[in-house]
Formats: structure tokens, C-alpha cells, sequence
């Protein structure tokens, strides 16, 4: 009998071992911790930086695009550690991000900091922060004061995100469009002797004859015009047409005097197209490019083949880099504001918006949410910033009476990726708040819009450019934009997850993806018979519903933004 | 294997003779208890992975919200099921995903035994094993290394599709295959072939392996030739793993796939490449949206159970192998 009991012990301690390992897999649910931390213990709130003792503590954060880790010594991070205590313990996102936080969201898995994202305050992941800033932030209070209705969730009135763009100090100079434009190589205007390009029709006109005339660059065929119709990097193709009317960029609509209207199927809208179509005709757009996918379109640009496309400048930035480091320096880009005719004014630059649902939120998982907003606060200090900005004085810039300036090999430096993980911390800096425009001693904060340090760093290409037209900078190109509307711009409008506005926003993405490719490619004769077609299937996809939310949200923010 | 021992013993029992169900006493459970207590860890894991996640199935009649708990979920009925069904999409999803599974299943099986009927004739190991050996390690790249090396080759400059059928005259000017929709199927078929035709091979190799030698000597002495002895010894010798394999893959039907078809798809192509599992990324998982992509995931399992035993009872009236 003993002998028996013996062996079914034995077994039942194996099936219980095997069922514990199984268990472990699952994570715990975080409910517990959920609870407690919506309100924060105010008692721990002394022990941070306040007692002049630095605790060490590891805060989470969470990346909503690839990255790539800084290196274990980084020079910024380390003082950060020193002088508060705080370590960053970083997750960069790898492969699809609606995949990503399905899962985070699924398991309620959060580190204590995450980038914005609507699919994240639709789930309830982040904590509300204004009573927090009032609290304990200070310096957060005063960056945001102008902004505070602005930041706040339209859904319930709470405050999730700390926006990372977009608060303005002191004076701000700029001379780095990153916008939408029209691109053509430097190349070009230099062989037509700097011509002022305005309209659409004058654009292909250059790029025509160029391609007529170099049918081959550095031995690989000419390609005259390239459009980007990948993904959610879908621009290249929809977005177009609203610019060529001298609006600025509110995303899938137009909106006239508070009235949004999707424009995709508009008259202004199978102009363009059809222009693209007769361009196509002529061979001057790339056959490949609605085959392609992003980083075979970049490896395009970089190849310096491409003339012109319509893109945002960072979406292809680092195509310009790698043409600098070839040192094809006229196979970069100039960015043009076309329209339609002369007598409209262009308005592809705005003034910079606060950017809304991007930044970082602290999720209901942190455990101690008082010390990261006290982190958050000081590193809003002047003192941080410009370490962020500029790096260390006298190491990654130098001060020339007052003014911050770079020697070329700081330079160099600065724009080096390897370089930037040991010594910038880039991916942190990104998504923080921050000081833009000027601190207080008059520096810019960006030091690639300082202007006498713009200047220097010009190459000589790029200053006969610039002096053939008589500009300081390339966004001189563009005409100043006026002041934004308050409801400014419509593409931030949270259009809410499973909505039928999004719903709408989804099919009528899906049909132009779909149809503008096959009226571009078709016979000319055939493009109309395309296009009656494409609005048919547009008028069947309630855009209503999209078109009501936009204009609902246009309302709101001018009741609740207005000053 | 059950013909040669009863031939070994010498015992012959009447053909359709059921064994006699032996009822489950106390005794046999006591004389099998340390069975029993072994196969415990396996019915845990069972239930916890494959029962337990049903549970989730509830979400598919939810308006589920993440953060919020069961008992406060919005019950919503077949709401998610009759927007998937009512889609103007999706009958045409439909249509590409059972297209194209199908072909993949075809040309997947056709693919397969002919390469390990043709390996088994390599006489020379060597070469055996090197075309064994190249045949299989694409199995081992992601997708999208595979799409990637797919896009390239069908590239209009310089992609060796292109190049080929140019220099042999069969195209005068090369083909943009990427923004065909009528070509889209094949090049995803031709792509599993080519991604996984040996891995697949080798189960069948290790089914001809264990076929008795003495067959073919016996064909040989009756004057058959290789072809004859491919038809009438190999092919009969694998046809339990074939048509187990059959019956296990029929149910795989609607898995025709997603990353070559997301990754290889565009605007231009799209009738053709969306499959049921895009469609429910981009109007489930894209917009928050998980009660519809669980409808959608339960579709697909109710049509796959559906079609598994469909083909299970046809393989047992035709009198062959079946799998339950």
C-alpha cells in the first residue's frame, strides 16, 4: 500500500510540474495594479529628486516605430541617470504596429511610457494627466498653458498624451521644409538655368524635356515621375490634388468655411489624373510604380534616376542623405508649391499644429506615475533641452558670442547614425516634450534652423541653388502661410476605431487604391469610362458618415479651442 | 502491417472482424494507471490551449472593448457575422482565398510526389542528397524574404523572369506581372511550390523508403520497367500518406494565406489577391475592431471542420485511409 501511494505521488507531483510550466506561460492579469495606480499615492511624492537624494529607478517605455537601442555608455542617458536617477529601459516597435498593440492591448501588457496612439486611449491604457501636471509639473503646466483645451481626449474631456510638436517659443526660424511638395532634381532647373516653376503643367514641361534630353543617368534609364502608393504611405497618390487648389493639407477632405468635403472624386481631383494619364502615355511616369513597394521606390531615389515625384520631404529624407554620401548633391531635391494656374497662392506650408495623439502617455500600468511626470517636468528644463538639442558645449557644438555654431566635424558627426547612439538620445528626445522655435538666450532649438549655422553648413551646389534664386533658405520656395484655422487640420481628427466613419475612411481609401492606379495606366481614350466608374463605387461607400464626423469635430474644436 | 503478421501467426480472422470493446472497469483503470497519470499532462495542455481559447469565440457576438471586463461587454448578436457576409467584398474574398488554396493544394501535392518519385530514382546518393538538400532550404526563409526575392526576379528591369523568357523569344517586350490580376494566382502558386516543394517532398521519401524491396525485385523478375515499377509499386506503396495527407490539408483550405498576398499585392492586382484573412486585418484588427475579426475567425474554422469530414467520409466510402 505505502508503495502505491509512492507512485501516485510521484505521478501527480510530474502532472503537477508539467501544468505549472504550462501556467507560466500565461501573464497575469494587471488588474490589481490597474486599480491603484488611477490614483497615485501622493505620500511618495517627497522621495524623487526633492530630498536632493537620487534614487535610481527604471522607467518602460514603449516605441511605436522601429529604432534601433542607443549603446549601453550613452553620454546623454548616463547624465540623465546621474543628475535624476532615472534609466530608460526601451521597446522599439518590430513588425506591423496594429498587430503590436493588439497584443499589448489584449494581455493589458503596458510599460510605464507609450507613444501615442488612438487605438491605445480607445482601450483605456493611458492615465489622465491633468490633475498630475497641476500637481507636480510645473514647468509642463507653463509649456502646454496655451494648449490645454487642445490636448484634451474630445471622447471624455481627459488629457492621455503629452504632444511631442508643435508648442512654440520665442522666435522661430525654419529652414528645413518637411512638408508635402512637388520634388524635382536640382539638376533640372540648373540645365533649364533656374526657371520659377508655379503651375503643374510647367513641372512636366521640364521634366519632359529633361528626360528627352538624358534619356540615361550614370547609365540607368530616366525615370521622369514617381508616385508612392504603398500602404498607409499613400499620399503620394491622394493628396495631391487639395494642394494643386492652393489648400493646405487637411488630409482625405477640403474644408471651406468650416464645411468638410471629401475630395476625391471632384472635378479639381480627375484634372490632376488625368494630366497623370496623359503623362503616362508619354512614358514620363515610371511603369513600375504602383508595383512598388518603399524600399524599392527609395532605393529608386537613391539611385538619383527619379526626377520628380509628389512625397512629403520625410518620408524620403533618408533617399537625400544617401545621394549626399555619394555625393550627388545635384541629384537632390527642391520642393515646389505648385498649383493650377498662376493666379492661385500656394499654401503647401502651414504653420506648424500641435501634434495631436503623438508623444508619449503614462499607462495604467506604471507604478508610480507622481516620479515619471516629476522626471518629464525636468526634463522640460531649458538646461535638458538644449543637451537633447544640441548635445554637451564645447563636444557636440561650440558658443561663438552667444550664438550656438558647429565646426564641420561636429557636423559630420551630428549626422551620423552610428555616432548618434552613443552620444544623442534620439528616440527619447523624439517623443518628449519639448522646447521649439528659440530658448531664452535666442539660440533656435533645432540646430539645422539656426541660421548662420544653416549657412555654414550649405553645400556649394546648394548656394549657387539658392543664390540663382535669390532665397536664404529652400523654404523660401514656398509663400509664408497664413494663420491656421482653429479647427486645424482636419486629418488629426480621431474619426474613433469601428466607427462608421471609419468604416467609410477605410472603403474610400480602398477604391482609390484601387482605381486611380488603373485610370493613370489606362489608354487615354478609356480614362473617362475609369473615372465614371470610380465615382459610381465612391457615391455607394457612405462617405456621408465620414464627412458628418469631420464636420461634427470641426465644430467641437471651434466651440472648445477657441480662445 | 496488420496482413503480415497475420500471415506470420498464421491466423486468419474474418476481414470486417471489429475488435471487442473492452468495458472500462475499475480493474483496467487500476491496471493502467500509470497511463493514465502520464497522459494527464498532454489532456491539461489539451484543454488549455486548444478548449480553453473557444472561450474567446464569445467576442464574435460582442461590440467587444478591450479594457473593460466580460460582464460588461455589449452583446450584439450576429451583427459581426452579417456585416462579413453582407460586404460587397467579400464574396469576391472569398472566391481568391478558396482559389487560391486550392491551387496551392493541388500544385502543393502534384509538386511534391512527382520530385520524391523522381529523387527515388537517383541511383548516385550524392547528387540524392544535394538536390534534396537545395529543394528544401527555401522552406526555412520568411515570406517576406521570399516575396521580396519574388518581386525582384519579376522586376520589368533586370528581373531573370523577364530576362529569360526575352532571350528565348517567348515575350517581345517584358511583362509587368506584378500588375496583372490574371496572373496573381499563379505567381503565388508557383511561389509556395517553390518555397516549399522539398520540404513537402520529404515525408513522401520517408513513406517510399519503407516500402518491402522484395516488391520491386518481384516486378522486375515479372519484366516491369522503371515507369512500370513507379505506377504499380511506388505509387500504391505512398497512397495511405497521400491521401492522409489529402484529408489533413483539405482542411487547411482556407489558410490560403496572408503575407504573400498582403505583401505582394497593390491597388492594381487587389481583386485578386485580397484573401478572408486581409480583409478581416483591415476591417477587424486595423479599426479596433476584434469582434470581427473572431466572426471571421470562426467562419473560417466552421468551414474547415465542415470540409475536413466531407472529405474524411468520401476517403471511407471509397474504402480508403481515413484519418478519424
Amino acid at each position: 500500500m505505502g508503495g502505491k501511494l509512492k507512485v501516485t505521488y510521484k505521478y501527480s507531483l510530474i502532472a503537477l510540474l508539467s501544468l505549472s510550466f504550462t501556467l507560466s506561460g500565461c501573464g497575469g492579469n494587471n488588474a490589481a495594479t490597474t486599480g491603484s495606480a488611477k490614483e497615485p499615492a501622493s505620500t511618495e511624492s517627497a522621495s524623487a529628486n526633492n530630498g536632493g537624494k537620487i534614487e535610481p529607478f527604471k522607467v518602460s517605455a514603449f516605441i511605436g516605430v522601429a529604432g534601433q537601442q542607443p549603446t549601453p555608455d550613452n553620454k546623454i542617458y548616463k547624465k540623465i541617470k546621474e543628475e535624476t536617477g532615472a534609466s530608460f529601459d526601451m521597446e522599439f516597435l518590430a513588425g506591423d504596429i496594429n498587430q503590436k498593440l493588439g497584443v499589448m492591448i489584449a494581455g493589458q501588457d503596458y510599460p510605464d511610457l507609450m507613444t501615442g496612439s488612438t487605438k491605445l486611449t480607445a482601450a483605456g491604457a493611458y492615465i489622465p494627466l491633468e490633475d498630475l501636471i497641476e500637481e507636480h509639473a510645473p514647468n509642463l503646466k507653463a509649456h502646454y498653458a496655451d494648449y490645454w483645451n487642445m490636448m484634451k481626449d474630445p471622447n471624455d474631456g481627459h488629457i492621455y498624451i503629452l504632444p511631442n510638436y508643435g508648442v512654440y517659443n520665442g522666435k522661430v526660424n525654419s529652414s528645413w521644409y518637411s512638408g508635402p511638395a512637388f520634388w524635382i532634381q536640382k539638376a533640372v532647373l540648373k540645365e533649364f538655368n533656374y526657371p520659377k516653376v508655379k503651375t503643374l503643367d510647367q513641372y512636366f514641361d521640364l521634366i519632359e524635356q529633361y528626360k528627352a534630353k538624358y534619356p540615361k543617368i550614370d547609365g540607368s534609364p530616366t525615370i521622369g515621375f514617381e508616385i508612392l502608393n504603398y500602404d498607409w504611405k499613400n499620399w503620394g497618390l491622394f493628396n495631391a490634388p487639395q494642394h494643386l487648389i492652393g489648400h493646405p493639407n487637411d488630409g482625405g477632405v477640403v474644408v471651406k468655411d468650416g464645411v468638410a468635403e471629401v475630395f476625391a472624386n471632384k472635378d479639381y481631383a480627375k484634372q490632376y489624373y488625368q494630366k497623370l494619364n496623359e503623362m503616362n502615355e508619354k512614358g514620363i511616369i515610371d511603369k513600375e510604380t504602383f508595383v512598388q513597394n518603399y524600399d524599392q521606390y527609395m532605393a529608386k531615389l537613391s539611385s538619383g534616376t527619379v526626377l520628380g515625384m509628389f512625397d512629403q520631404h520625410w518620408n524620403f529624407n533618408a533617399a537625400e542623405d544617401s545621394l549626399t554620401t555619394q555625393n550627388k548633391i545635384e541629384r537632390t531635391y527642391v520642393g515646389l508649391p505648385l498649383v493650377y494656374d498662376e493666379s492661385t497662392k500656394d499654401h503647401y506650408r502651414d504653420l506648424a499644429v500641435l501634434n495631436l495623439n503623438n508623444g508619449f502617455g503614462i499607462s495604467i500600468n506604471a507604478k508610480d506615475p507622481v516620479k515619471i511626470i516629476k522626471l518629464l517636468d525636468t526634463l522640460m528644463d531649458e538646461k535638458w533641452q538644449k543637451l537633447f538639442s544640441w548635445g554637451v558645449e564645447g563636444e557636440d557644438y561650440i558658443v561663438e558670442n552667444g550664438r550656438f555654431m558647429r565646426t564641420q566635424k561636429q557636423r559630420d558627426d551630428a549626422a551620423d547614425a552610428t555616432w548618434q547612439l552613443g552620444n544623442k538620445a534620439k528616440s527619447l528626445f523624439e517623443y518628449l516634450p519639448k522646447t521649439e522655435g528659440s530658448y531664452s538666450d535666442g539660440n533656435s532649438t533645432d540646430a539645422a534652423a539656426q541660421p548662420e549655422e544653416y549657412k555654414a553648413g550649405l553645400k556649394p551646389f546648394d548656394k549657387e541653388v539658392l543664390d540663382a534664386y535669390g532665397f536664404n533658405s529652400y523654404v523660401d520656395f514656398f509663400s509664408d502661410p497664413p494663420p491656421n484655422p482653429v479647427y486645424y487640420p482636419a486629418w488629426s481628427i480621431d474619426l474613433i476605431e469601428g466607427s462608421d466613419a471609419k468604416i467609410a475612411s477605410t472603403k474610400l481609401n480602398e477604391l482609390q487604391t484601387k482605381f486611380l492606379p488603373k485610370a493613370i495606366l489606362a489608354k487615354p481614350a478609356e480614362f473617362d469610362s475609369v473615372w465614371t466608374d470610380y465615382t459610381e463605387q465612391i457615391e455607394k461607400a457612405n462617405v456621408k458618415a465620414y464627412e458628418d464626423k469631420i464636420n461634427e469635430q470641426i465644430k467641437w474644436r471651434i466651440e472648445n479651442w477657441s480662445k | 502491417m496488420d496482413e503480415t503478421l497475420e500471415i506470420d501467426t498464421g491466423v486468419r480472422r474474418p476481414k470486417k472482424n471489429k475488435k471487442k470493446k473492452q468495458p472500462i472497469t475499475w480493474r483496467v483503470i487500476k491496471n493502467q494507471n500509470q497511463l493514465i497519470w502520464m497522459s494527464v499532462p498532454l489532456m491539461l495542455y489539451i484543454i488549455l490551449f486548444a478548449y480553453v481559447p473557444v472561450w474567446g469565440w464569445t467576442m464574435a457576438f460582442q461590440n467587444y472593448r478591450p479594457a473593460k471586463s466580460f460582464g460588461e461587454q455589449e452583446w450584439v448578436g450576429l451583427k459581426q457575422f452579417k456585416f462579413l457576409f453582407t460586404d460587397d467584398n467579400f464574396i469576391r474574398v472569398l472566391r481568391n482565398t478558396l482559389a487560391m488554396g486550392v491551387i496551392n493544394l493541388i500544385l502543393g501535392f502534384v509538386t511534391a510526389i512527382v520530385l520524391a518519385l523522381l529523387l527515388n530514382e537517383i541511383k548516385k546518393v550524392f547528387w540524392k542528397r544535394t538536390v534534396q538538400t537545395i529543394s528544401y532550404l527555401p522552406h526555412f526563409l520568411s515570406w517576406i524574404i521570399v516575396t521580396g526575392i519574388v518581386a525582384t526576379s519579376l522586376s520589368i528591369n533586370d528581373g531573370i523572369v523577364n530576362i529569360v523568357l526575352m532571350k528565348l523569344h517567348l515575350i517581345k517586350e517584358p511583362i509587368l506581372w506584378l500588375s496583372e490580376g490574371k496572373y496573381f494566382w499563379g505567381i503565388v502558386g508557383a511561389s509556395h511550390v517553390w518555397k516549399e516543394v522539398g520540404w513537402n517532398t520529404i515525408i513522401y521519401l520517408a513513406a517510399i523508403a519503407s516500402i518491402d524491396p522484395a516488391l520491386y525485385e518481384a516486378a522486375e523478375i515479372d519484366g516491369a520497367n522503371r515507369y512500370k515499377k513507379m505506377m504499380h509499386v511506388t505509387l500504391p506503396g505512398i497512397k495511405a500518406t497521400i491521401v492522409i495527407l489529402m484529408i489533413m490539408s483539405i482542411g487547411h483550405v482556407l489558410e490560403a494565406g496572408f503575407e504573400v498576398q498582403y505583401l505582394l499585392g497593390n491597388g492594381l492586382v487587389v481583386d485578386w489577391a485580397e484573401t478572408i484573412d486581409i480583409f478581416v486585418l483591415k476591417y477587424g484588427l486595423a479599426q479596433g475592431n476584434y469582434s470581427l475579426a473572431t466572426a471571421g475567425g470562426i467562419f473560417k474554422t466552421v468551414v474547415s471542420v465542415t470540409l475536413l469530414l466531407m472529405a474524411n467520409g468520401i476517403s471511407k466510402r471509397l474504402g480508403e485511409e481515413r484519418l478519424l
